[in-house]
């Protein structure tokens, strides 16, 4: 025991003991120091801006979205006050729970709030909030508001919507607008910074969103960390987006949109001498609200899945074959070509036949319209007199015609138009894998076989016979002073006989002034004097042996109905064309919508 | 062996008024001075009044206690000091036993005021130890041995509550005034290899979060937004605060509640991202002049048990200041310890000025 007072322990010892253990002490503080001293000075600047990223929230502001005007001033589409539930995530103690009570308040079910809810979580960031239930009614605005003080992370926010005043009316021609999407980042990496913005998806809300949709502001903010605001830094205001005034007449549009009672078909209405569109209709239609503010996805995804396919526009996007409405381009073109002259005279007894080919080429009249010229062939609509000026013609003859009318190419009214098809050899090589025969040449006489045509590009054809070869550009904004706006011409036809256009015009006059005429059932000698076609277009070729009274009966096999015309054929004021899917007729269904759109247009006799 | 007066007890009278004043004026303004600024830092840093004006009632408690710790003759005040350890062990059970609330048991609530009878054990502890140490002028192997069973003891209830940080303190705190009274060498070099041998142990018997906090401090940037999150931000701090500082009440980090425990453990983010390296600096000066100045008792006393008291109790203040900046700096791991005498909490404030107090008793029997 006493080993212990042998050991050599000296008084104050203890001091130097406690230095020695206190040396690591003093060197971690000595440490310590450099490391403030690393960060303060030796990192600091990145410090710094890391600090900074921290506090700085830079919150973008929507700017107010343009709206949109008819010609006359009438407005077409605006926006509404919407409230929205949101939800921030991070504030949300028990999911299940705060979604049980909102079903209950809000009488909307569970299962959808968990779905909207489980599928937002995941593209937010923390802090952050998403819309749980969009476009929340009165009712469920007054219960939210005496009952959201419980409930914890619940808002109720209010934006601004895109609201279409006319609904279906003019559906096509607005388009509609959306979120922004990944992939419209992709396309536009400016997009990224505009949260809660629409923009435009389709129609003129897409086309022209650089002009409606304006440019963003930016607020910098100060945030805790909770992301909660702290105050305002800076404000840069957004720059609202510019009103849009159309070219659309709206109560033509209206007007007309109702004579399609929801049938399907499309409507093009322009002035021939300016390229203005005054109507355009794409039927059946939807109503744009529905997907401007998507609050039942049921409804939307029913729209998109509906076999009628109502959110596709048929005025531009709708090829059909331009069946006889193309008669008079080929007739044009025969003159032009010296193959036919006006006078000459053909026998139809309602058959061609090719030499060599025991197949006959039927006209739609039985045993045909005996002997017609030109002006009775148009008038009459003889499919004879047009297989063999088309056989004699050839391909070569007739395409550059229809080239220059505008036929297989995009008229540039909108991006999202589609080029119709005006086929060619080659064409019909690759994508049919066959050679061209003559066959097809003659089918092409009366519009049939593979051309295509868009009703816009037939509008555009037939607005060039209305003035004689020019064809201007045709346009959806309206000019501001309609006299003075001078139209840029895109096609300018120059036949070797100027009277050439005179005769065609009387020839179309006929068609429904004539006795004779294909749609002489719509003459009325109140109406303006309109130049027009009629066209029945096939969608299954007669088989032999076949009669069109079998295929009718499946209505889907029924032919296109179609009619083009313009008027008063003294100074055109509108084209119009017009087409009835699986309508039949040309003179009974189509020719009247055209006839009516003129006279309504014109301030005229109105013959519906 | 039969009992021996205590050595301390045997021949100086003191009764003179003008020695009960006569103690080391700048070490209680060095003190005054932290304690001003810290109460400053707790109110920049919470932004709460309230909270500041509880911390000051504690400050003025604590100068009460600290001027009445340095005015007591150390000397009668052998026997208290030497049974002063089972008020700590009283608490600490007491504490153990009550119902708590969370997930750990550190706090005794008196009502209006809570303290954590931790933070008093190992102020205790070590007096205790000291006295006990040198109550007879031979220190015998089985005194040695006491006191190393009654630090295991104080360490194992502080480490249950669990509390890893205080409970290496507590250790320290009763292991130091063994080594400092004589301990051999080879034995002090035997424990600590034992000790290490023991760490598996410890490991094994530590909490996940205090794990954790381990894994955190070897690689704080592989979990950003977790655990990594609170070195990460209080760097931040303190590297934006660069040269000068931010200002007074103008840090980002802290005003803007990055920095997590921004008026406790952390306050020393605080402090440099408002005044720069430059407050740092100063802080770190004043800290050393405090330990500089305790130190030189344990230095000058001629009783022992005043430099093992004195040592210890210095040591034990340093490694708070140490460890609590290391681990706000980044260089060692989130352990929750107070920066003395400037993080909000009252028993460590108290406890710390009364640490003081008693250091200047023992100074005036040079």
């Amino acid at each position: 025991m006493n080993n212990f007072s042998k050991e050599r322990f000296k008084t104050g010892e203890e001091y130097s003991r406690a230095l020695f253990f206190l040396s690591p002490f003093i060197l971690l503080f000595s440490i310590s120091l450099f490391q403030v001293l690393n960060l303060t000075l030796f990192q600091g600047d990145k410090y710094q801006t890391i600090a900074e990223s921290n506090r700085i929230y830079q919150k973008p502001i929507s700017p107010v979205r343009g709206f949109i005007y008819d010609r006359n001033g009438t407005l077409l589409a605006e926006n509404i006050v919407q409230r929205d539930l949101y939800v921030t995530p991070a504030y949300i103690e028990d999911s299940a729970e705060t979604i049980l009570k909102l079903s209950n308040l809000l009488d909307v079910p569970y299962e959808l709030l968990d779905e909207n809810f489980s599928r937002g979580v995941k593209k937010v960031k923390k802090f952050d909030s998403f819309p749980l239930v969009k476009a929340l009614n009165e009712e469920q605005i007054a219960k939210a508001k005496v009952n959201l003080d419980s409930i914890s992370g619940i808002e109720v926010k209010a934006t601004l919507k895109r609201y279409v005043l006319h609904e279906e009316t003019l559906a096509h021609v607005l388009g509609y607008v959306g979120d922004i999407s990944s992939g419209d980042i992709r396309r536009d990496k400016l997009l990224a910074e505009l949260q809660n913005t629409q923009i435009g998806k389709t129609g003129i809300e897409k086309e022209f969103d650089y002009v409606l949709r304006g440019k963003p502001g930016i607020q910098t903010q100060e945030r805790d960390v909770k992301g909660k605001l702290v105050r305002i830094l800076d404000t840069e205001g957004a720059e609202d987006g510019k009103d849009i005034y159309l070219t659309i007449d709206q109560k033509l549009q209206e007007h007309l949109f109702k004579l399609f009672e929801n049938r399907r078909g499309a409507l093009v209405a322009l002035e021939p001498k300016t390229g203005l569109v005054r109507a355009l209709i794409s039927s059946p239609s939807f109503n744009p609200n529905i997907l401007n503010s998507i609050v039942d996805t049921d409804e939307v995804e029913s729209l998109f899945s509906n076999k009628e396919s109502p959110i596709f526009n048929r005025a531009i996007s709708g090829q059909y074959p331009p069946a006889s409405t193309l008669k008079p381009f080929v007739g044009l073109a025969a003159i032009e070509n010296e193959v036919i002259s006006w006078d000459k005279i053909i026998k139809d007894d309602g058959e061609f036949y090719v030499e060599g080919d025991p197949r006959p080429y039927r006209g739609w009249k039985e045993n045909g319209h005996g002997r017609v010229d030109m002006r009775k062939a148009i008038a009459e609509s003889s499919d004879v007199y047009f297989y063999t000026i088309a056989f004699d013609l050839t391909l070569a003859g007739i395409r550059p015609m229809l080239d220059s009318f505008g036929f297989g190419k995009k008229t540039g009214l909108t991006d999202f138009e589609a080029n119709g098809l005006l086929p060619d050899k080659k064409w019909k090589l690759g994508y049919i894998g066959d050679f061209w025969f003559k066959g097809d040449t003659i089918n092409l006489g009366i519009g049939q076989g593979y051309i295509l045509a868009t009703p816009l590009q037939l509008a555009m054809a037939y607005s060039g016979l209305a003035n004689k070869g020019v064809i201007y550009q045709p346009q959806f904004i309206q000019p501001e002073n309609e006299k003075s706006f001078e139209p840029k011409k895109i096609a300018e036809i120059q036949l070797s006989d100027n009277k050439a256009w005179e005769k065609m015009e009387q020839a179309l006059v006929d068609v429904i002034s004539a006795r004779n005429g294909t749609a002489h059932k719509v003459y009325d000698a109140n109406s303006v004097v309109i130049a027009g076609k009629t066209g029945t277009a096939q969608i299954k070729s007669i088989l032999p042996g076949k009669e069109y009274d079998a295929i009718r009966e499946n209505p889907a096999l029924r032919d296109h109905a179609l009619f083009v015309g313009y008027g008063p054929v003294e100074d055109p004021k509108l084209v119009v064309a017009v087409i009835i899917e699986n309508g039949e007729s040309g003179s009974e269904v189509a020719a009247p919508i055209v006839k009516s759109a003129i006279n309504f247009f014109t301030g005229g006799f109105d013959a519906e | 062996m039969q009992n021996k007066p205590l050595s301390f007890s045997v021949d100086i009278r003191l009764n003179q008024r003008r020695n009960l004043l006569n103690f080391d004026y700048s070490i209680v303004l060095t003190v005054f001075l932290l304690g001003l600024f810290g109460l400053a830092m707790i109110y920049s840093a919470s932004g709460s009044f309230t909270l500041v004006l509880r911390q000051a009632m504690y400050f003025v408690l604590g100068a009460i206690l600290m001027i009445t710790a340095a005015m007591s003759n150390f000397r009668k005040m052998e026997p208290i000091y030497l049974n002063a350890v089972w008020i700590g062990f009283f608490f600490l059970v007491l504490v153990l036993i009550l119902p708590n609330s969370g997930t750990t048991n550190r706090w005794i609530n008196l009502g209006f005021i809570g303290f954590q009878p931790s933070e008093l054990m190992r102020f205790l502890l070590p007096i205790s130890a000291a006295a006990y140490l040198t109550r007879n002028p031979q220190i015998k192997l089985s005194d040695w041995i006491i006191v190393l069973v009654t630090t295991l003891v104080a360490f194992i209830l502080v480490f249950l509550q669990p509390d890893f940080g205080t409970s290496a303190i507590v250790l320290l705190s009763g292991i130091m005034p063994i080594i400092l009274s004589g301990l051999p060498w080879r034995f002090i070099i035997y424990s600590f290899l034992g000790g290490i041998g023991t760490l598996p142990f410890l490991w094994m018997s530590l909490m996940d979060y205090q794990k954790e906090r381990i894994y955190t401090f070897i690689s704080p940037e592989a979990d950003a937004l977790g655990s990594g999150w609170n070195i990460a931000q209080s760097k931040i701090a303190i590297g934006s605060g660069q040269f000068f500082g931010k200002g007074y009440m103008e840090g980002s980090q802290s005003q803007l509640d990055f920095i997590p425990e921004s008026h406790t453990d952390f306050i020393f983010a605080v402090i440099v991202e408002e005044f720069g390296f430059l407050g740092a600096l100063g802080l770190f000066l004043l800290y050393a002049f405090l330990i500089h100045r305790l130190l030189y008792v344990a230095k000058s006393s001629n009783s022992k048990f005043a430099k093992l008291v004195s040592a210890t109790l210095s040591i034990i203040l340093a490694a708070y200041i140490t460890l609590n900046i290391s681990m706000v700096v980044g260089i060692f791991p989130v352990v929750g310890m107070p920066l003395p005498f400037i993080s909000q909490g009252g028993t460590a404030l108290v406890v710390n000025m009364i640490t003081i107090g008693i250091i200047l008793s023992l100074r005036r029997t040079t």
